[in-house]
This record gives C-alpha cells, sequence and structure tokens, in this order.
C-alpha cells in the first residue's frame, strides 16, 4: 500500500464519509453519551488510589463449592479467597479456587454464539446473535414438542448443582423432556446406589471433629474430594490436633496415606474384603456394638433377635478371615486383626471410602461392606462416626410443566444394571449408537465434555461426529473442546464468577449451610448463564416459566426459604454470602425417633407385614389401596415415596427413610432387592472378571485425580497446568525392572481399545503390578494452556504470559483405553478394572 | 454486584502483638491500634507444620495470583520427596520460601544475611520503620535490605541486576525477575522473592499462602510476642534449629515443625536462582 | 484565519470519517449494504490510488456471497476458534511485564478510564471490552467530530485541547499496538478484505500520528498538518 499523504488521505475520507453516509454500517456503537471534558476540566492522568471491592460468592472449579470472596478492582476481577464466615470451609480454598481467576480471563475462552459452517470437526466457525441462536434452537424443538415427542430433546450436564441444577430442570419440565442425562456414573453413582440401598439417601460426611479412629479406603481425600475442603482440614486438625489414629489403605502412596500413621497398600479391588474380614474378626472376638443392631437388616428375617442377628453377621462373614483377606489382598493378617480389634475398640470411628473402592465392578457391593463396618462398631449418624450428609434445603420456585416423557436411554442396555438410581451416563453415546430405545433429535449439553470424560474416547467421537445418528447438537459452554468443537451450535456460557446460584454443597459440621453465589463482574462478551438461555428459549417456545431469569430464580429462592427469608432474604445473601441457624445441632441417631401414631393412621397410611413399614400409598404408583396391598411395598413402583416409618420390635420409628429404591426403613444389609435383581443378598467379595483372567504379563491400569485440576474443566487455567501438565504411569520398581524399564523410558500402554504413549515414572509409593495414570491432561482442545496451542490450530501469540509458558509436555489421556463399562448393581463406570500391557516404547 | 461491608466479615485475631488486629482477607483490612500492644518491634516469621502440609499447591497458586507472579517462576513451592522402599515408604510435602534470615556464616553478628551482606548497594541510605504503635526506627536502605521487623526485601529501584544476591542465597530462593527492571541498571533485570506479603502485613493481614493453607500447615506471626503462636510453636516445639540448612548459621525465620526428623533428608538444595516445581509433583 | 480554522474543521471532520469507517469494518462482520458502499466506485477508485486490492473477484462477487465469507472470516480472526487475534489493546500492546498483558488487565482499564474521563460511556449493549479495537477507533472518531465541531464554533481553545487529547490517546494508546495487531492480521487473514482493510489502518494511524504530533509541536506547514 501507498503511504497517505493529505490528498489521498482526504479522498479515503470522503469515500469513508460516504459509506458512513449512506447508512451502510448498521452496528450498534460502542460507545453513548457525547464527549464533555472541556466543561468539567478533568485530568486524564489514570487513576492511582484503586479500591479493591470485596463480594462473597461461591466456588465451582469442583462440586465443593466453597464459599468465596472475590477482589474486584476497576471491574476487573483480580483475586479469590475463601469466604472466612463459611462454617463449612473456614476462609480457606484449594489451588483450583485460587485460580478461578484463570477461568474468567483465559485467552481461547468462547465469549460469542456460534454456528458451524463446515463439517464436523472441521473446526469452520460463523458468530452468530444469541436471537439467531435461540431461534434455530427453538426452531428445533418447537416441532418435537408439537409432534408429542419432546422427549427427543435430550440434554446432558457435568456439572450441575442446586439452583443451576433446579433452573435447568424446571425448564426441561416446562418443555416436556425427562430425558435428562447427567455424568455420575464417571464420578462416584455406584457410592449413592449403595448407600441407597442400605441407608436411603446419598452422601456420607464423617464426623472428624469429634471421631477417634480413621480408616480410609480408596480415597486421595486430603488432595481430592467432592468435599474437599471441608473435610481434609477437618481431617488434618483431628489426625495433628488431637493425635486421632489414620490407617489409609490404597495402591498408591497418596499424600492423604502420606499422612497417615500408615499406609496400607492394598491389591486392585479388594477394599471390601479387607472391610468384610475386619467385620469377621470384630465379630468373632466380640467386639461389635450391639446399639445399631436393632435398625439393621442382617437376614431375611426382619423380626430376628438380637442375638440371631449377630449370629446372621457371623455367618455371612465367616469365610473371610484375615488370612483369605491378606491372600488376596496382600494386607497382612495380623493388620487386618490389629486394625479391626482398635477400631472397634475406640469410642467412635469412620470408615471412609470413595472411588478406589466402588469404581469397580461390584463396587457397589464394597461400599455395602464399608457399611456394615461402621454399622457392627455403631459408627453410623453417631457422633464421630460415618453420616449422612447434610445440606441445606432451600426452596425454589416451579414452573407449571406438562407430563415429562422420556427417552430409555439414560438407564443402560436392558437388563444390564440393577438399580441405576443415578442414572448410567456412561452407556448414553453408545445407546444412542444402538438406538434401540430412540435417539434424540436434538442433543444439547453443558459443562460437560462427552468425548473426553467417558471412556472408549475414540468411540465417543466417532458417534458424535455421525449427523445420521446425532442429527443436531448444542453446546453451552465456556472452552472450546473435544465435544463442543464437534457441535453444530455453540453457546457462550457464563463462568461461575459471573453469574447467579444459591449453592447447598454439604456441611462438614452436620448443620446445614445456606450459601450464595453472585456475579463479581459483568459477564464478558456475549456470554450469557445456561438458566438465562432457558428463558429466551421459553419465550420462543410459547412456555410460561415462574421466573424472569436466573436472578429472579435466586431471589425468589432466598424469599421463599425458612430462614434465609427471616435473616433478609436475597438482599442478605447479597451482603453476607452464607447463613445458617445458630441454633441448629448435628441430628445424631434421627433413626430412633418415634413415630407418632396419628402419623400412622393418616389417609392412605397401610402396613407392609412383610417389609415392617408403614406407607402412604396415595404417594405411589398404585391406583388403589387393594392394588398396593396385593402387590405390597417392595415390589410397587415408588412406594418409598410413601414411607412413613418402620416397625422394629413392636415401636414404629424413623429409621432409615429410603428416598430411591423400595427398601424398607431398616439400614438394610440383607437386602431383598438386591437378592430379586440376583445380586448378591448380603454384602460379599465377588473377583472381578477381567482381573480373575489377568495374563501374567498384564497389569492392573489405575487412574487417579492430583489437588491441582478437576478431571476435565481446568486445564486450560494457566497456574494450575504450569504446576501439573504431564502424567507420566507410576510404576514399582519391581514391575519396571520385569520390563526392563527405567524411570523416565517411553512406554507403550495398550489392550484391545488400543494404546497411549507415556513415560514411566518408577517409584516406591505404587505396589507392584499397577501402572497408575493421572486424569486431566492429554487435552486435544482446551485452550492454548490445556493442549498446548489455541485450539484447533496455533494461533497467535496473544496472551503475553503464553510466552512464559515454558512446559511443552501435555500428557496422556488413559481413557482412550478404558471400557465404558458400568457396575451391573448401580451403573458406576468400573475405572479401575482396566487390564493392560506396557513395554517399552 | 453488591459490595461486603466491613462489618459483616468475621474477623480473625492472626498478626497479635503487632499491634493490629486482622481480618481474613485483605481489602477489609483496618488496622486497630490495641492499646496493651508490645512496644516491641514485630519479628516476623513462619512456622511451617509439616504434619500438617498435604502437599495440595493452594500456597504456590495463591502467591501466584495475590503477587501477579508470570508463569516460569515461583515464589513458594512445595517440594516433594518420597523416602523408603516399598512397602515402607513415605513422603514429605515440603514448603519452601524466603527463609527471612537474620545472619550469616562468617559473621554472626552482622545481623544480615548472606544476600544482603554480598549486595553492592548495601548497606546504603537510611530509612525508617514505623512500628504498628507508630515507633519509628532507622535502618540502612539497600537493594536487599532487611527491615527492622525482619523482613528480607528487594528494592527493585536500587537494584542494579548483578545477581550477587542469588549467588549469596544458599537456598535458591532468589531469581531475576525478567519483567521488571534494575533500577539502577535498567539493561539489567531486577530481582525478586517472598516479601512475605508486605502489602498485606502492613495492613494486618495475613500473607496470602498463610490464608489458604487447608491444613493450616503455615503461621505467620510475630516471634517477639511470646502470645503469639509462631513464638509459642518454636517455643514448645523447640524450633531454634529447626530451620534449612543451619549450618549455613544464616539463622532463618521460617521454622519447621518436623518430629519425624524428615528435613534433612527431604530437603533437597535448590538449583541457583531457580525455585523448580514441576519435577517434584510427578510424586503429588 | 478564517481559511485555517475551516480548514482545520475540514480536517477533523475528515479524519473523523476514516476513523468512522475503520471502527465499522473491526467492530463486526460486514453487511450486504456496507459491502456495496465499499464496492462503490469512489471508493474503489481511493483503494486503487492506494494501490490496495480487496480480492481480485471482490467486485464482481455477489455482496450476499462476500457477507457469508466475510463473517466465517471474521469469526476465524477474532472471534475464534482459529487465529484468532485478540483484537484488544491490553494483549497486544508491549509491556515490560507480561502479566500486564491480560484480557481485561490494567491496561483495558486504563482505556476504559481515558475514555470515560471524556464523558463518554459505553453502550449497555457493547460486548466487546473496553480497549476493543473498534471502540478505541470510535473513540478517535468521536474527538475529532467534537474537534470539528468546536473549529466550527470558533472555539479555537477547546479545539486545540481536542487535538492534545486526541494525541495523547494515540501516543499512550492506539499508536502502541494498532500496527502490530495489523500485522497479524495481514500475516493470518485468508481474505484480502481484512488484509486490505488492516493495511489501511496501519497506514492510516501513522499518518495520524505524523499529523497530530506535527500540529501538535507547531511544525509543518501553516495549517499545521504536513501535506
Amino acid at each position: 500500500m501507498k503511504s497517505l499523504n493529505r490528498r489521498n488521505f482526504m479522498s479515503l475520507s470522503a469515500a469513508s464519509g460516504a459509506v458512513l453516509a449512506a447508512g451502510a454500517v448498521d452496528s450498534r456503537p460502542a460507545l453513548a453519551g457525547s464527549v464533555t471534558f472541556a466543561k468539567g476540566g478533568r485530568d486524564f492522568s489514570p487513576v492511582t488510589g484503586r479500591e479493591r471491592k470485596a463480594i462473597p460468592t461461591a466456588c465451582w472449579q469442583c462440586v465443593t463449592r466453597d464459599s468465596l470472596i472475590g477482589f474486584v478492582e476497576d471491574g476487573r476481577l483480580v483475586k479469590l479467597e475463601g469466604h472466612p464466615e463459611s462454617i463449612r470451609t473456614n476462609g480457606v480454598i484449594c489451588a483450583k479456587g485460587q485460580a478461578g481467576v484463570n477461568q474468567v480471563y483465559f485467552p481461547d475462552r468462547i465469549l460469542h454464539p456460534l454456528r458451524r459452517v463446515g463439517k464436523r470437526g472441521e473446526h469452520k466457525w460463523k458468530r452468530i446473535s444469541w436471537d439467531e441462536a435461540l431461534d434455530e434452537i427453538a426452531a428445533r424443538l418447537k416441532p418435537l414438542r408439537d409432534a408429542g415427542t419432546p422427549e427427543k430433546f435430550m440434554f446432558q450436564y457435568g456439572r450441575m448443582k442446586a439452583s443451576q441444577s433446579k433452573v435447568m430442570s424446571d425448564f426441561m419440565a416446562a418443555y416436556g423432556t425427562k430425558t435428562i442425562g447427567n455424568h455420575t456414573s464417571i464420578c462416584e453413582g455406584g457410592k449413592w446406589t449403595s448407600q441407597e440401598l442400605m441407608w436411603g439417601g446419598h452422601y456420607d460426611n464423617w464426623d472428624f471433629d469429634k471421631t477417634d479412629f480413621v480408616l480410609i479406603f480408596g480415597s486421595n481425600m486430603l488432595n481430592t474430594h467432592t468435599n474437599h475442603i471441608p473435610v481434609a482440614q477437618k481431617l488434618i486438625e483431628a489426625h495433628v490436633g488431637r493425635k486421632v489414629p489414620v490407617y489409609v489403605f490404597d495402591v498408591r502412596l497418596t499424600n492423604t496415606a502420606a499422612h497417615a500413621d500408615e499406609w496400607i497398600p492394598i491389591n486392585v479391588g479388594k477394599d471390601g474384603l479387607v472391610a468384610l474380614s475386619m467385620v469377621n474378626v470384630i465379630m468373632n472376638e466380640g467386639l461389635y456394638k450391639k446399639d445399631l443392631f436393632k435398625f439393621m437388616k442382617v437376614s431375611a428375617d426382619r423380626k430376628a433377635s438380637m442375638d440371631e442377628k449377630i449370629a446372621a453377621v457371623k455367618e455371612q462373614v465367616a469365610k473371610f478371615t484375615p488370612e483369605f483377606a491378606e491372600k488376596e489382598s496382600m494386607v497382612p493378617a495380623g493388620k487386618i486383626r490389629d486394625l479391626a480389634r482398635r477400631f472397634a475398640k475406640s469410642k467412635s470411628g469412620v470408615v471412609v471410602s470413595y472411588r478406589g473402592t466402588i469404581a469397580h465392578q461390584h463396587g457397589a457391593d464394597q461400599e455395602r461392606a464399608m457399611m456394615l463396618l461402621a454399622a457392627v462398631t455403631g459408627n453410623v449418624n453417631s457422633p464421630g462416626g460415618r453420616c449422612q450428609g447434610v445440606g441445606a434445603g432451600w426452596k425454589s420456585p416451579k414452573s407449571k410443566h406438562p407430563k415429562a416423557r422420556a427417552l430409555d436411554i439414560n438407564h443402560g442396555f436392558p437388563g444390564q444394571v440393577a438399580y441405576p438410581t443415578h442414572k448410567v451416563s456412561n452407556q448414553v453415546l453408545k445407546m444412542i449408537k444402538d438406538g434401540r430405545n430412540g435417539r434424540p433429535e436434538v442433543y444439547m449439553w453443558a459443562c460437560y465434555n462427552p468425548v473426553y470424560v467417558n471412556g472408549e474416547v475414540n468411540e465417543n467421537r466417532e458417534i458424535m461426529m455421525d449427523e445420521s445418528i446425532m442429527p443436531f447438537l448444542v453446546c453451552s459452554t465456556i472452552v472450546y473442546d473435544e465435544s463442543s468443537s464437534l457441535a453444530d451450535i455453540i453457546v457462550p456460557d457464563v463462568t461461575y464468577l459471573e453469574r447467579w446460584d444459591w449453592e447447598d454443597m454439604v456441611s462438614p459440621t452436620q448443620v446445614a449451610e445456606y450459601y450464595f453465589r453472585q456475579p463479581l463482574i459483568k459477564p464478558l462478551g456475549e456470554s450469557r448463564d445456561f438458566g438465562d438461555m432457558c428463558v429466551g428459549l421459553a419465550k420462543r417456545l410459547g412456555i410460561e416459566l415462574a421466573w424472569k431469569d436466573k436472578e429472579d430464580f435466586v431471589r425468589q429462592s432466598c424469599e421463599m426459604t425458612p430462614g434465609v427469608k427471616e435473616a433478609g432474604g436475597f438482599e442478605y445473601m447479597k451482603k453476607h454470602g452464607v447463613w445458617h441457624d445458630k441454633n441448629a445441632n448435628p441430628d445424631y441417631l434421627a433413626f430412633e425417633t418415634r413415630i407418632p401414631a396419628s402419623a400412622l393412621e393418616a389417609d392412605g397410611v397401610i402396613f407392609d407385614e412383610a417389609s415392617g413399614v408403614y406407607w402412604n400409598w396415595h404417594e405411589s404408583k398404585a391406583k388403589t389401596e387393594a392394588e398396593a396391598k396385593t402387590v405390597g411395598y417392595q415390589n410397587t413402583p415408588k412406594s418409598y415415596k410413601g414411607f412413613v416409618g418402620q416397625e422394629v420390635d413392636g415401636e414404629v420409628y424413623r429409621g432409615f427413610k429410603p428416598d430411591a429404591v423400595n427398601k424398607s426403613g431398616f439400614l438394610e444389609f440383607y437386602s431383598e432387592l438386591m437378592k430379586a435383581k440376583g445380586m448378591p443378598v448380603f454384602p460379599t467379595y465377588t473377583p472381578i472378571p477381567e482381573h480373575v483372567e489377568m495374563a501374567p504379563d498384564e497389569l492392573h491400569l489405575t487412574t487417579y485425580k492430583v489437588a491441582v485440576h478437576t478431571h476435565s474443566r481446568t486445564s486450560h487455567c494457566k497456574w494450575l497446568s504450569e504446576i501439573y501438565h504431564d502424567n507420566p504411569g507410576w510404576m514399582n520398581p519391581k514391575t519396571a525392572a520385569e520390563r526392563g524399564l527405567k524411570d523416565g523410558d517411553v512406554i507403550r500402554v495398550h489392550n484391545k481399545l488400543g494404546g497411549i504413549t507415556t513415560n514411566v515414572h518408577v517409584t516406591e509409593g505404587i505396589i507392584p503390578g499397577v501402572i497408575a495414570i493421572s486424569y486431566h491432561v492429554g487435552r486435544e482442545h482446551s485452550g492454548r494452556y490445556g493442549s498446548g496451542s489455541p485450539s484447533p490450530i496455533p494461533g497467535v501469540a496473544d496472551d503475553p504470559d503464553f510466552n512464559n509458558k515454558w512446559w511443552d509436555k501435555h500428557g496422556v489421556h488413559p481413557n482412550a483405553i478404558i471400557a465404558s463399562s458400568p457396575d451391573e448393581i448401580s451403573g458406576q463406570q468400573r475405572w479401575m478394572d482396566t487390564v493392560v500391557r506396557v513395554e517399552k516404547a | 454486584m453488591t459490595e461486603m461491608t466491613k462489618s459483616t466479615i468475621g474477623r480473625r485475631q492472626v498478626l497479635k502483638g503487632a499491634g493490629v488486629v486482622a481480618a481474613g482477607t485483605a481489602a477489609l483490612a483496618t488496622p486497630v491500634k490495641q492499646a496493651e500492644a508490645a512496644k516491641k518491634v514485630p519479628r516476623w516469621a513462619m512456622v511451617m507444620d509439616l504434619r500438617r502440609c498435604i502437599g495440595c499447591s493452594a500456597c504456590t497458586v495463591a502467591c501466584k495470583a495475590e503477587n501477579n507472579v508470570s508463569l516460569g517462576r515461583f515464589r513458594t513451592v512445595i517440594q516433594h520427596k518420597m523416602i523408603g522402599t516399598f512397602p515402607n515408604v513415605t513422603k514429605v510435602n515440603l514448603p519452601l520460601m524466603c527463609n527471612h534470615c537474620t545472619s550469616n556464616k562468617e559473621d554472626a553478628s552482622a545481623k544480615v544475611p548472606p544476600c544482603v551482606k554480598i549486595c553492592p548497594e548495601y548497606p546504603g541510605e537510611r530509612q525508617t520503620y514505623v512500628t504498628p504503635e507508630g515507633k519509628k526506627i532507622r535502618y540502612r536502605g539497600g537493594a536487599t535490605y532487611r527491615r527492622p521487623d525482619g523482613l528480607i526485601l528487594v528494592d527493585v529501584e536500587k537494584c542494579i541486576g548483578c545477581g550477587k544476591c542469588i549467588d549469596g542465597c544458599p537456598y535458591g530462593v532468589r531469581s531475576f525477575d525478567p519483567f521488571t527492571k534494575a533500577g539502577k541498571k535498567p539493561e539489567k533485570q531486577a530481582v525478586d522473592k517472598c516479601d512475605f506479603c508486605k502489602h498485606r502485613i502492613d495492613n494486618g493481614v495475613e500473607p496470602a499462602c498463610v490464608n489458604t493453607c487447608q491444613g493450616r500447615a503455615r503461621i505467620f506471626g510475630d516471634l517477639n510476642d511470646p502470645e503469639s503462636e509462631v513464638a509459642k510453636l518454636v517455643k514448645e516445639h523447640n524450633l531454634e534449629k529447626s530451620v534449612l540448612l543451619p549450618e549455613e548459621k544464616t539463622n532463618p525465620h521460617v521454622f519447621y515443625i518436623d518430629p519425624d526428623n524428615l528435613l534433612k533428608t527431604a530437603y533437597r538444595q535448590r538449583e541457583k536462582g531457580k525455585l523448580d516445581h514441576y519435577v517434584d509433583t510427578l510424586d503429588g | 484565519m478564517a481559511t485555517a480554522r475551516k480548514d482545520m474543521a475540514e480536517t477533523a471532520a475528515s479524519r473523523s470519517n476514516v476513523y468512522g469507517l475503520l471502527a465499522a469494518v473491526f467492530r463486526a462482520e460486514p453487511s450486504a449494504a456496507f459491502l456495496a458502499q465499499v464496492k462503490s466506485s469512489e471508493f474503489a477508485n481511493v483503494l486503487e490510488s492506494l494501490d490496495l486490492s480487496l480480492g481480485d473477484d471482490f467486485q464482481d462477487t455477489p455482496c450476499d456471497q462476500l457477507v457469508e465469507g466475510l463473517a466465517v472470516e471474521y469469526t476465524r480472526l477474532f472471534i475464534g476458534p482459529g487465529p484468532r487475534i485478540s483484537p484488544h489493546e491490553s494483549t497486544n500492546i508491549e509491556f515490560e511485564n507480561p502479566m500486564e498483558g491480560t484480557l481485561w488487565g490494567p491496561q483495558t482499564v486504563k482505556v476504559k478510564k481515558f475514555i470515560e474521563a471524556a464523558g463518554l460511556a459505553y453502550d449497555e449493549l457493547f460486548d466487546g471490552m473496553p480497549d476493543h479495537v473498534s471502540a478505541e477507533l470510535e473513540f478517535m472518531q468521536r474527538l475529532a467530530t467534537k474537534e470539528a465541531e468546536a473549529w466550527e464554533e470558533r472555539n479555537e481553545e477547546f479545539a486545540t485541547n481536542i487535538l492534545k487529547i486526541e494525541e495523547r490517546f494515540l501516543d499512550e494508546h492506539l499508536s502502541l499496538w494498532i500496527s502490530r495487531f495489523c500485522d497479524k492480521v495481514i500475516e493470518h487473514s485468508e481474505h484480502p478484505f481484512y488484509q486490505g482493510f488492516a493495511e489501511v489502518t496501519k497506514g492510516f494511524l501513522e499518518y495520524e500520528g505524523k499529523s497530530l504530533q506535527a500540529f501538535n509541536s507547531g511544525t509543518g506547514n501553516g495549517r499545521g498538518f504536513p501535506d
């Protein structure tokens, strides 16, 4: 180009003026108002005295959702810290929480609605307006609804909780679809199903403030946990401050194991067996506490006497001697005896178990073994014991809705899973591919990455690429990742630091904390809360919602929730961020509460002789009282919803109230429900088929998480990926020597699903016979700090700190060689059952 | 968006004896004079309780966020180290940062650490430090210098970027900040390291790494105040010698509670000028 | 003097025009109406005189077709996924400390405060960052318009003041990063349209810098602007 002089400048100007004058510029101006500086005589020097506003809100990096204080300077979020008044967290947050700022300002963030214009996966996009995006989505949704097939609209989420989840389900119900998928089976769904079969409800808290002994199985809870900060700090306090003994069973020397009195290495999949053998010792040596037996169901006879119950448990665990357990688990029999005795003799104790225990075939049964160990020692819902989690009970507005319909693709293949109470998300894509139960015409997801987070990554990608089986894909996201890159329409979600929510995560003190999330800054770009997107869709579909927008939903909830309302409702929460009832105390031993006779005489309440349950048949699916009585409590669909009380020794108690399955009010170990599905009636030890068939040169592949990342939502956070971005496989020196491997060697890890290449990290901190590969990394797309390049192609170095990125390894993703395979009891993804061969590459 | 008022946040008294009460969070801090406060100059110190450090790296990230540290550098890290042979193996998580030392090997009476002693710009002109009670104390400035409250600080305006302090520090916690010019030699980079979050403690708020530590493994306070938690811990656990590289006679003011005597085995002396971090997290 | 003032008014109005056009180019994907005007003979002649082309087939391609192609290109260039050239001052300006150069960073705040100090506010519906290239160009457009008015109203002191402010905004902001940004667009664009306008933008801002400096320092010809 020639350089400008006055002459061509003037002609450029004239031509420019003509373009402008023709009204051809239809975009809105960026600036409003008029230039007015002359009058005020204001100076232009940058304002120096900076003010930092402190705004209470809540984290969302992981499901723990700690309360936060956000510091804002000139409309910019500059720092996050814990909320010092939170009774859940005491003002502490973790590394991920500290890096929340990165979520807002990472340079590859999606900030505008996009429509795919190339082929799926071709990465060709056109920015569209929100109106266009919503019109297009609505144009797909309306005919489905009009045709009476709203269930062909499927929504699936990775992380939705509290008001976020309520808003979504309210909109979906108002639309008419119940084809709603989640991600719980790849998390810890099996644990929840198991607990629902035993004590009803799900989520356990451990009363570390009062406990006297801690046994931890398969959980690195000091670093990674669904209620991380609240429970971890209490565990440290108990262990260091009160010298409470802590023993950790794990295949790896985790940071939790390293801080215990002892790390007890254990073979993969044997946690339940060791717990059963501890029960064996406790029963045989008479160390059990009788208190809870009254409320336990341990045999077919619900009226069994105390002695009969004790005898039944003894008999059930008789074969699980410490010697047998040692043979299978490598935990020395003497150690099992010693810990069993000390645990039973302690005034109180907790049994912690997590994914290492439950992400197996029959992992749900291993969780039952854990609960049995807690129960025979009297440590269930008791001070210092394993307690049912207590979270906030928010009320929220509900819209009118038709009877919703669902495609049956969220519960696994027919006959695959006995009790998929938390769905079988790991089979959703396979079911869509299979097609026997129908396929969604519109598949929408939010805060989820189905390709990456499930097993069999390559198959997931193929399914989502196939327009013939997944015709229309919509994604609400902040990041261009392995799944959003395949969408037809991407809408920009807000980050958690730009939105309204009420929150309810479990409190470690057993006293509910009601807390709150509010925008710290105006959402960047055109990003929009998922709930507000629902409002836009509702308008186009002629659906009336009971709330104007997400903020209004949260406002209404605050004004209708007892306690919060009296404290000052929405305005109080905006100002304080947290509320709890100062007079509330933990509700220990609530199962011993008697049910008043009047409750048993209410309309519809009938007694079921087989189970001893009083229940209100109106609440169930039974059509008549006669039908309810004939079919009975256990077999009437949704009978559990009418549960009133449990007859125990002639009295009626609150018991362990069911909330997902038709169990009785007993703490059920002998489970008629399990029996009905051909599953083990009493907690037992079932060897994992893949492990039984292992060849001598094969290894277990186990996976794990680290403290500085969530599974899939933080790799674009530079401060976190700087610390953790590569994941060589951990291997014991003995196992490495057998394969001629030394630390750092490049290895190929493979099985029939394929192979991955990584380095080996030879370490004493893992049992022989195993390779452990973490999650989090190995990203195909996740922004420049996650995958190494601004997806999908190397872009422009326009994030100055990117020049300081010093790491060039970005890890591997083990899911490529892990089958998407559910536990047949619960649907839990079997992360820990994979078998591989490892060779020098 | 709502601004939180000062009164809505509970206060936790953290920095006792210094005449200030600390709020839990930086912005809300209002120094409050305590009438009965000790008249002594504070001596800031940190205790690292190895029993409580769970290697979560929250401190590392909090420091990055608080001090706007670019990628490639750390002011504080956790060093992970496995010790033993399977199955008798354990692991130490060792938080590392500037030790804010008081003396040096050659000259124990110098009352300055090796990094200050070696600084060509030290001793410089006299400066005045005002205690939280308003007492004025004169001291010598420098590019690297010791403030009367024990903080070892870098004055980038006076720095000439010679790097002698980086070599002088036996702990390798100092590094060139590629993005800050040395004030006296702008063609060179200035030196950077942990400053105990001076901007926070001067306002009565504990450092960012302490604020976020879930195990309460980092305890910060005034060693000169016998009522402070750090003073009590140092006394109770006899921590005077429980520091990194005691043979260097640097008299560090970061103490380690180390009942299992792992400090010596676990500590790997750092390469000069670099708190490398990633190599350790393989065992994290 | 009257002639000089008239010249100044005309110059300011002219500069405002160019800023306005360039702001529109980077604000959003071009509309068919906009493209029709760019295709006009007047504009084409100017481009030719500057030795610039918006593509061999630009004139012959129907506007509707151009609209689609340019929308995809705009997305690729400035929205992502694609090379995704961040069109913001804070991410393009070279800082001593790169931590300053974050999206919505301290530099963004400086731009925002500068603009707001002039009595302007960001439109509620404007969804870019405060230091988006189009906002900065529009700000200069507004200043130049105001300046032209001042000359017309014979308020020389005010007009001169505005000129100083214009120079200051260029010196402290726009000039510091615009050519770097334009170079990225020229390098990464797959469409001559954006390459061409990036050239114009770069060239115009260079010219502007020289002109304003000359005027404010009193050099140049009697009118304050170099020929």
